[in-house]
């Protein structure tokens, strides 16, 4: 009886925050070029659930949060993306990630509407912090 | 009354232990702990400068923190009493383990008493961790040496 107590209000908050929870899977800021083609690489790929796509100048960066159950294989299919956007703009600077840190400063930006200038900066310290292993 | 009768009557009179309602006590508690510990994960990510795979090493110092506080005050004993193996496995346990012999060797000085015994209890898990882990690369850099599998 006691355990149903605790776990009944758990439940209920959990399907009730399930249910608020959907909200846009695919985000761009920044120049609105080609957002379309991104959006459909994006979608071939199964293992993709939620993407954030920043352009500016000659560059791109992609924060991505893949399914859970595909979390196992994650740097894996980081690299798979990458590879496939290397090709894809290969005159483009396009760099991929799938860390929740990157996908949530890339909404920050969003949100805030940063500036162009400013925007380069808070990006490369994203890029410097990405490849940070300890 | 014969060895063998004894045993047979000590059976007989042992309760059975509850061991489905202690699985699911140690997998709510051990998992409260582990839904902390995320927690503080995404508290790391989302006000410091860390990402998914740096925040790690934070996260598990402050989880051994508050199991420090909470094994100061005598509350994890009481946990561990409830949840068994739940609030052991979790890196609190490993934290609780340290601690508790600090505590318990205060009174022989500090460095005889709590620095002679410090390890006492936890020793094993960090001796086991850093020899399976030397082994561990070992078989991996072989691998990798021969070409079966990449880095």
């Amino acid at each position: 009886m006691k355990l149903l107590g605790i776990m009944l209000p758990l439940l209920v908050s959990l399907t009730l925050l399930s249910g608020c929870g959907e909200k846009e899977k695919f985000i761009v800021y920044g120049s609105p070029e080609n957002e379309k083609e991104v959006e459909t690489i994006l979608k071939e790929e199964d293992y993709v659930d939620k993407t954030t796509v920043i352009q500016y100048d000659n560059s791109m960066l992609v924060a991505t949060q893949i399914k859970p159950w595909h979390k196992w294989k994650k740097t894996k299919l980081e690299k798979k993306l990458q590879k496939k956007f290397d090709e894809k703009y290969p005159n483009k600077e396009v760099f991929v990630s799938a860390d929740y840190k990157i996908f949530y400063e890339a909404n920050k930006i969003k949100r805030e509407q940063v500036e162009d200038n400013k925007l380069k900066d808070k990006i490369k310290k994203l890029k410097k912090l990405a490849k940070e292993e300890t | 009354m014969e060895k063998e009768q004894y045993q047979q009557l000590e059976q007989n009179v042992t309760p059975k232990p509850p061991y489905f309602k202690n699985v699911a006590k140690a997998f709510l508690v051990g998992g409260l702990i582990c839904t902390i510990g995320q927690a503080v994960s995404l508290f790391y990510i989302i006000f410091f400068d860390f990402t998914e795979a740096t925040a790690g090493n934070p996260t598990v110092s402050t989880m051994i923190f508050f199991a420090m506080i909470l094994t100061g005050f005598g509350l994890y004993k009481k946990i561990g009493q409830i949840a068994g193996a739940g609030s052991a496995v979790p890196v609190t346990g490993f934290g609780n383990a340290v601690i508790s012999a600090a505590i318990e060797h205060r009174s022989e000085g500090l460095v005889l008493g709590v620095g002679g015994n410090l390890f006492k209890l936890a020793g094993s898990v960090v001796l086991f961790g850093v020899v399976s882990a030397f082994f561990i690369a070992l078989i991996k850099f072989i691998l990798v040496s021969i070409g079966v599998v990449s880095w």
